[in-house]
């Protein structure tokens, strides 16, 4: 936008070029398009470039070039005989010039069909991303069978563990049957006392019933090493308390 | 009515298709006669008229995509960002719409500035893109407009564009010798 005053009725930024400018100068005065004097337009067209001087230099070229042939149609309309047309460039008769003017206002219309199609915001849209991932080729519904029954035999399992309860070994129970096992044989050792897959339950009535049995000293407890099996042996001399 | 065998064997490939089929792909997937694919892609067409979708296509490559009318409800739901263009980006898009292909120069001359901007954003928003050169001095890059530019505007087809008229009512295609 050009800096400072301007002429009231010249709006510089609403033109998309010079072919735009000469549009408007021809829709301003409502003349057809199709039997107008271009000639006629010139001195308007030069009053709008004058007033652009805040445009960049190039962009002024382009409104000066149109500009220069508008002149040079009106020169010919006033010296018809001392000026024969140029056959080199269409733009430097009135027609070529009215070509080029009658085609920008038709790339407009279809302009302005696209911008109201598109403001409308009525488009199309198409599937995104809808390629299937299909599973790698080979697969084989025998060893998902077999692998669904191994999943299902480790459910079994875990079922089988839980389902042997902590609550069915009390403390005193244990203790009692501990009591009786080292009555027969003088040692044992606290994995054969726990067995094969204990439950945690299991595993926690057997050590606190060994450690009643150790607090009222019915047993003796012994470990060589770190994490090594624990000795439970028959505490001797104490055998005449054991109740029968 | 119902569809035709071939009619529902083309719907379903282009159904799960990404990107547009073209007839002889379809032709070969199907396995069955170019004429009758193209015959079932004219009763899909017509098939599709009232429903929320629509048969594009572009030359020979067509595409299932959603009806225009639907669109606000599609943008929604996919949280679509409107598509924006300035009135300079939009003549030149007109200008390669219907006079593909297309060069620069050709462009510059009927809007009568520089379009390097505007040609350099439809070509990042994949509005348009370069066909090739033409065996004319300098070898320029032609230029036409995309599957995405058919897509944002609603159009079937490019012939589906609507003939503007000038502005004096008169058809300017005959106006303008090319």
């Amino acid at each position: 936008m050009p800096v400072g005053p301007r002429p009231p009725d010249v709006t510089v930024a609403g033109f998309e070029g010079p072919l735009d400018l000469l549009l408007e100068l021809v829709e301003e005065k409502k003349l057809d398009i199709f039997t107008v004097r271009l000639g006629d337009l010139a001195d308007g067209y030069l009053a709008r470039v004058r007033a652009m001087v805040a445009l960049p230099a190039d962009e002024v070229s382009a409104f000066l070039y149109i500009a220069s042939r508008l002149v040079l149609v009106k020169a010919r309309g006033l010296l018809p005989s001392l000026t024969p047309p140029s056959e080199d460039d269409e733009i430097d008769t009135e027609e070529g010039l009215r070509l080029r003017l009658i085609e920008y206002a038709t790339t407009k219309g279809r302009a302005e069909m696209l911008g109201d199609r598109m403001r409308a915001g009525e488009r199309a849209f198409h599937r995104e991303g809808g390629t299937v991932e299909l599973p790698p080729k080979g697969g084989n519904p025998d060893a998902l069978a077999a692998a669904w029954l191994k999943v299902l035999a480790l459910t079994r399992r875990a079922e089988e563990e839980i389902e042997v309860p902590g609550e069915r070994y009390s403390v005193e129970q244990r203790t009692a049957e501990i009591e009786a096992l080292i009555a027969e044989q003088p040692a044992v050792t606290f994995a054969t006392l726990l067995g094969d897959r204990p439950t945690l339950g299991y595993a926690i009535v057997t050590f606190i019933a060994l450690l009643d049995l150790y607090r009222r000293l019915v047993i003796d407890i012994t470990q060589d090493e770190l994490f090594g099996d624990i000795r439970v042996e028959r505490k001797v001399g104490r055998m005449e308390e054991l109740p029968q | 009515m119902t569809r035709s065998v071939i009619a529902a064997a083309v719907e379903a490939v282009l159904f799960v298709a990404e990107k547009p089929v073209s007839r002889s792909e379809l032709t070969k997937t199907i396995g069955a006669g170019g004429k009758a694919v193209a015959d079932a892609l004219a009763e899909l067409e017509e098939w599709y008229q009232g429903t929320g979708l629509r048969l594009q296509h572009e030359g020979d490559d067509w595409q299932i995509v959603t009806a225009p009318e639907q669109a606000p409800f599609v943008a929604t739901y996919l949280g679509a960002d409107r598509l924006r263009l300035s009135s300079a980006a939009l003549e030149t898009l007109a200008v390669v719409a219907y006079r593909q292909p297309v060069t620069r120069a050709e462009v510059e001359s009927i809007r009568g500035v520089n379009c390097d901007q505007t040609i350099y954003t439809l070509m990042s928003r994949r509005l348009i893109e370069e066909l090739g050169r033409r065996d004319a001095p300098g070898s320029p890059f032609e230029y036409g407009t995309t599957w995405e530019f058919l897509e944002c505007f609603g159009l079937t087809s490019l012939g589906a564009l609507p003939t503007v008229l000038s502005p004096e009512g008169v058809r300017s295609e005959g106006a303008v010798s090319r």
